[in-house]
C-alpha cells in the first residue's frame, strides 16, 4: 500500500485511535508529501542513498508474523513487545507512578523531540506508525530494573514509535531493542522527554536480521539539570542508518553517549550523533566506537553544536574506528559548530588496525594472533558493555562472540 | 566582558587604516558581465593559441551549467552579482622589465604595503600583479642561468606553449567546480614557474597581487612545475584597497611536484572585507615528493579555500599549515585536503583559527585514503580561538578511509582567550592589551615561524594593529 490518506486512516482505525490521532497523522502526511527525498549532496546523506531506505510500500496489516522473539532476559520492570499493526504487549508489575500504555497518534507530546519536518523518514513514521508505546514516569519516581521495549517484525515495513516522558527528578532505564525485519524496512522514531533533574538511561540495541534495512531516529530533550546516559549497540541489518542525539534544552543538563557498532560481511552502517546545547552550563560527552570486518562499511557523522546563549558549556566527542580487514572502510566526520566563546570543546577521531604494540605484547604472552586480536577488540567494546543494565550484556555476549569468531575464519 | 566588546570593534576602521586606492586609469576594460563574446575578446586581445581559446569557451559552458555550491555560506555566495563584474582589465601596455619603468601610482601602492625598496631588490623575483595583468616582472639573472622559468602566465603561454599546454588544467580541471570553470574561462595573469631537474632554488620567489577597480574580478592562474629532485619556495601575498561594491577573486593554482621534488607554497591573503575570495589550489605530488602549503587568511568578506595535495606517488609527503583570522563581518571558510592515492604516503594538517567579534571561521577538510594505499599516516590538528560573545567557530573534517593498514588521527580544540592566562600575565606586570597580544601571538606562533622573516614581521605588525584597535 502506498503512504496515502486511506493507509493512514486504516492504521489509526486498527490501533483504535480517535479523530485527534487521525487528524495529527494526516497533518504529518502533508509534511511528508511536501518533503522530497534528501539530496545526496547534503552531508548526512553523502554515504547512503535515501531511496534505498524508503519502503516501496507499507505492508498489509497486520504484517506477517516475524521470528518469535524469546523472552526478555534479566529482570525488567516491564517487557513491552511492539509488532506491526498491534497494540503493544505489556508484561510486568510496575511501581506506582509508572505507566506503560499504547501510544495514541493524537498525543500532543509527539514531535516535541523529533518534529516531522526533520525529514521524510520522521514524517513518514509520524503519519503511519503502526505500533507505539508511551512510557510515563511520575515526578520523583525511581524505577528499578529496565523498561524493555522490543520491536519485532517479519518482512515488509514496520514503523514503531516510542515516547518516554520522565517527570521532574524521576529515574528510569529504557532498553529499546530492534529485532527481526529480514527483507523488510524498519523506520523507527523514539522521543525521550527528560524533565528537570530527571535521570534517564537509554539503551538502543539494533540487532536486526540479515537483509533488514533500517532508519532509526532517537532524540532526547533534557530539561534543566536532567542527565541522560545513552549506551547504544548496533550489530545487525544490511543497511542501517541510526540518528542518535540530545537537545540540552535546560540549564545544567548533561548527556553522555557511549556505544559501538560491529560490522561484518557486506554490512553498511551510516550513523549520526548530535549534541545540541541550547542552554548554559551543560555538559556532553560522546564515545563512538566502530569495529569493522569483512567488506563492511561505516560512515559516522557526529555534531556538537553550541548555541550562542549556551555559555559555560563543556562538550567532548571521540570516535575510534578499528579496521580489521583489508576491505573494510570507515568514513568519519566529527563536526563542531560553536557560536559563543565561553566553551570548552574538543573532539578526536582515529582510524587504524589493531595496535601492533598491544598485539605484540599479547603474542609474547603466548596468545596466537587471532586470540590476541579478539581480546583487544573485546577490550575496545568493554566501556559500553560495562555500563549496560543487567540482561543486556548476557544478550549481546554470544552475538559478539560469534562475530569475533568470524575474525579468525578469514585467515 | 567589556574587553571583548572592544575587541569586537576590530577591523571596523579598515578604511582609515588600510583603505587606499588609486584612481582608475585603464587601457582596456571588458564590459560588465560574462559571455562568450567577453571570453573571445580576452583570448583575442592576448593573441592566444587556438587550444587555449577553445579551453576558455568550453570552461565558460561548464561555468554557465554549474550551480553555485549548496554548502558553506550559501547566503553570502548567493549575494554575488556575476553580471556586475568586469572580467578583464588590461592596465598598461606590455610588461615592464625594470623597477624604474613601473608606473608611479603602482609604486605608491607598494609603499603603503610597507615593503622596503632594499628588500624588494633583495628578493629574487617580484611579479607584481596589478589588476589583471602583470605589469612588473624581473628575474634575477642567476635564476635564468639555472634554467628556471619564472614569468607571468600570459608570457609563459607565448614563450613556452608546450610546457603550459602539457600541464595546464591537469591538476585542477576546468569542470572541477563552479569557480575553477569561471577562472579557466576568463583567467588573466598569475605566475608560471618551471624548475628543471635537480635544481634547487635557494631564494623564495615572490609575487604580490592587487585588486584596484570597482567591481573587477581577479582571476589569476598560477602553474608551478618542479621537475625531478628540484625544489622551490614560492610566496604570494595579497592586500586590497577598500571599495563599497563587492569584488570577486577566483584564482586557480596548480602545483606539480615530480618524483623527489619539493615545493613550498606560502600565501597570505589580506583582501579588504568586501572581497569574495573563492579559490581552488591543488598540488600533485609524485614519488617521494614533498609539498608544503603555508596558508594565511586574514582578509576578505568570505573566503572559501581548501588547498589540496594529491599524494599520487609512493612515499610522497604533504603538509598544510594554516591560520585564519575572522573579524566581524568576515567568514573564513578554509581547510585542507589530503588525498592518499599511493602506499606509504604521509600527511599532516595543522589549522589555527581566530574568530573575533562576530567573525566566523570554519575548518572544512578532507583526508582520503583509497584501497591499497597501505602504510599511510595522517594527522590533523585544528585549534580555534574565540574572542567575543558572538564569535563562531565550525569544524567539518571528513575522513574517508578505505584501507586498514593505516594510521589516521584527528584532533580539534575550541577555546577562548582565557581570563586566567591574561590574569597571570598581568600579575607579571604586563598591561591587559599586551597580555592579549602576547597570547594571540603565542597561538599563531607555529605558523609565523614558518614564514620568511619579512612576512613574519608584516604579519606580526598586522596582528598588533588588529589587537591594538580592540582594547582600550
Amino acid at each position: 500500500m502506498p503512504l496515502d490518506e486511506e493507509t493512514v486512516r486504516r492504521i489509526a482505525t486498527r490501533l483504535e485511535e480517535g479523530e485527534a490521532g487521525v487528524a495529527a497523522r494526516l497533518r504529518a502526511l502533508e509534511v511528508y508529501r511536501e518533503q522530497p527525498l534528501p539530496r545526496r549532496s547534503l552531508h548526512l546523506w553523502r554515504y547512503t542513498d535515501p531511496a534505498a531506505l524508503m519502503p516501496d510500500g507499507l505492508g498489509p496489516l497486520p504484517a506477517e508474523a516475524g521470528g518469535a522473539p524469546g523472552p526478555v532476559p534479566g529482570r525488567p520492570a516491564a517487557a513491552v513487545l511492539l509488532r506491526p499493526g498491534e497494540h503493544p504487549g505489556i508484561e510486568g508489575t510496575l511501581p506506582a507512578g509508572v505507566t506503560v500504555e499504547p501510544l495514541d497518534g493524537g498525543d500532543p507530546r509527539l514531535g516535541r523531540a523529533v518534529p516531522e519536518v526533520r525529514g521524510p523518514f520522521e514524517a513518514m513514521n509520524r503519519a503511519a506508525f503502526d505500533a507505539g508505546v508511551l512510557v510515563r514516569v511520575a515526578p520523583g519516581t525511581a524505577v528499578e530494573g529496565p523498561v524493555w521495549i522490543r520491536a519485532a517484525s517479519g518482512g515488509g515495513a514496520f514503523l514503531p514509535r516510542i515516547l518516554v516522558d520522565v517527570g521532574e527528578g524521576a529515574t528510569v532505564t529504557v532498553v529499546e531493542e530492534h529485532v527481526g525485519g529480514a527483507g523488510g524496512f524498519r523506520i523507527a522514531v523514539t522521543e525521550i522527554l527528560a524533565g528537570p533533574g530527571a535521570r534517564v538511561e537509554h539503551v538502543p540495541i539494533q540487532r536486526l536480521d540479515d537483509g533488514a534495512r533500517g532508519h532509526l531516529t532517537v532524540r532526547t530533550v533534557a530539561d534543566a539539570g536532567a542527565s541522560v546516559a545513552t549506551s547504544f549497540v548496533s550489530l545487525g541489518g544490511t543497511l542501517v542508518k541510526m540518528d542518535l542525539g540530545a537537545r540540552l534544552a535546560g540549564e545544567g543538563a548533561s548527556s553522555e553517549l557511549l556505544g559501538f557498532l560491529l560490522g561484518g560481511d557486506g554490512q553498511r552502517f551510516d550513523h549520526h550523533t548530535v549534541h545540541r546545547h541550547e542552554a548554559p552550563r551543560g555538559r556532553s560527552d560522546i564515545g563512538f566506537r566502530t569495529v569493522l570486518t569483512g567488506r563492511s562499511r561505516s560512515a559516522y557523522t557526529g555534531l556538537i553544536r553550541i548555541e550562542q546563549e549556551a555559555r559555560g558549556v563543556e562538550a567532548y566527542q571521540e570516535n575510534r574506528n578499528l579496521l580489521l580487514s583489508k576491505e573494510a572502510r570507515a568514513d568519519t566526520i566529527p563536526e563542531l559548530e560553536i557560536l559563543n566563546e565561553d566553551v570548552q570543546c574538543t573532539h578526536g577521531a582515529t582510524v587504524s588496525p589493531v595496535d601492533p604494540d598491544q598485539a605484540f605484547y599479547l603474542e609474547s604472552r603466548g596468545l596466537d594472533p587471532v586470540e590476541a586480536e579478539r581480546l583487544i577488540v573485546g577490550g575496545f567494546l568493554e566501556p559500553t558493555l560495562a555500563r549496560v543494565p543487567g540482561g543486556v550484556r548476557e544478550l549481546l555476549e554470544p552475538v559478539i562472540a560469534a562475530r569475533l569468531e568470524a575474525l579468525g575464519a578469514g585467515r | 566582558m567589556s574587553g571583548n566588546d572592544r575587541i569586537a570593534d576590530l577591523n571596523r576602521d579598515y578604511a582609515e587604516r588600510y583603505g587606499f586606492h588609486d584612481a582608475e586609469d585603464y587601457l582596456l576594460k571588458a564590459p560588465r558581465g560574462i559571455s562568450h563574446e567577453v571570453v573571445e575578446m580576452i583570448s583575442r586581445t592576448k593573441g592566444e593559441p587556438e587550444w587555449m581559446r577553445e579551453t576558455r569557451h568550453r570552461a565558460l559552458d561548464l561555468f554557465l551549467a554549474k550551480p553555485l555550491p549548496d554548502w558553506g555560506n550559501t547566503e553570502l555566495l548567493a549575494s554575488i552579482d556575476f553580471d556586475a563584474i568586469h572580467y578583464y582589465i588590461k592596465p598598461s601596455e606590455g610588461s615592464e622589465r625594470s623597477w624604474d619603468d613601473v608606473p608611479e601610482n603602482i609604486k605608491q601602492t607598494f609603499e603603503r604595503l610597507g615593503v622596503p625598496e632594499a628588500e624588494r631588490k633583495f628578493l629574487a623575483g617580484v611579479t607584481a600583479q596589478y589588476e589583471s595583468e602583470v605589469v612588473y616582472h624581473s628575474i634575477r639573472e642567476d635564476l635564468e642561468k639555472l634554467g628556471v622559468i619564472f614569468t607571468d602566465m600570459d608570457t609563459a603561454l607565448r614563450e613556452h606553449p608546450e610546457l603550459v599546454r602539457k600541464h595546464f588544467g591537469t591538476v585542477v580541471p576546468p569542470g572541477d567546480n563552479t569557480f575553477s570553470a569561471l577562472n579557466t574561462a576568463v583567467w588573466s595573469g598569475g605566475s608560471f614557474i618551471y624548475v628543471p631537474p635537480g635544481t634547487k632554488v635557494d631564494v623564495p620567489l615572490q609575487a604580490y597581487f592587487r585588486i584596484n577597480a570597482r567591481n573587477m574580478g581577479q582571476f589569476e592562474r598560477t602553474l608551478i612545475v618542479v621537475d625531478e629532485d628540484a625544489s622551490v619556495h614560492y610566496i604570494e601575498g595579497c592586500t586590497a584597497p577598500v571599495y563599497s561594491e563587492d569584488s570577486l577573486h577566483a584564482a586557480v593554482v596548480e602545483l606539480i611536484a615530480m618524483p623527489g621534488a619539493r615545493i613550498r607554497y606560502t600565501t597570505i591573503q589580506n583582501w579588504s572585507t568586501n572581497v569574495f575570495n573563492l579559490v581552488t589550489k591543488r598540488a600533485k605530488a609524485y614519488e617521494r615528493a614533498v609539498v608544503e602549503w603555508v596558508d594565511g587568511n586574514i582578509g576578505s568578506r568570505l573566503t572559501m579555500k581548501y588547498p589540496a595535495i594529491i599524494l599520487a606517488g609512493e612515499g610522497a609527503h604533504g603538509e598544510m599549515l594554516s591560520v585564519a583570522f575572522a573579524g566581524t563581518g568576515q567568514h573564513q571558510d578554509a581547510g585542507a585536503k589530503m588525498i592518499h592515492l599511493a602506499p606509504d604516503t604521509t600527511s599532516r594538517i595543522v589549522s589555527k583559527s581566530i574568530s573575533k567579534g562576530e567573525g566566523r571561521s570554519s575548518y572544512r577538510g578532507l583526508v582520503k585514503i583509497v584501497p591499497g594505499a597501505s602504510g599511510c599516516r595522517t594527522n590533523v590538528e585544528c585549534d580555534a580561538l574565540l574572542i567575543g560573545e558572538k564569535a563562531r567557530s565550525d569544524t567539518y573534517p571528513t575522513m574517508e578511509i578505505a584501507e586498514n593498514d593505516v594510521r589516521v588521527e584527528h584532533e580539534a580544540r575550541v577555546s577562548r582567550l582565557a581570563d586566567e592566562q591574561i590574569f597571570y600575565l598581568q600579575s607579571r606586570g604586563l598591561d591587559e592589551d599586551t597580555a592579549r597580544l602576547m597570547i594571540v601571538n603565542g597561538f599563531i606562533e607555529p605558523f609565523v615561524k614558518e614564514l620568511p622573516m619579512e612576512y613574519a614581521v608584516e604579519l606580526n605588525r598586522l596582528i598588533e594593529l588588529e589587537m591594538e584597535g580592540s582594547v582600550g
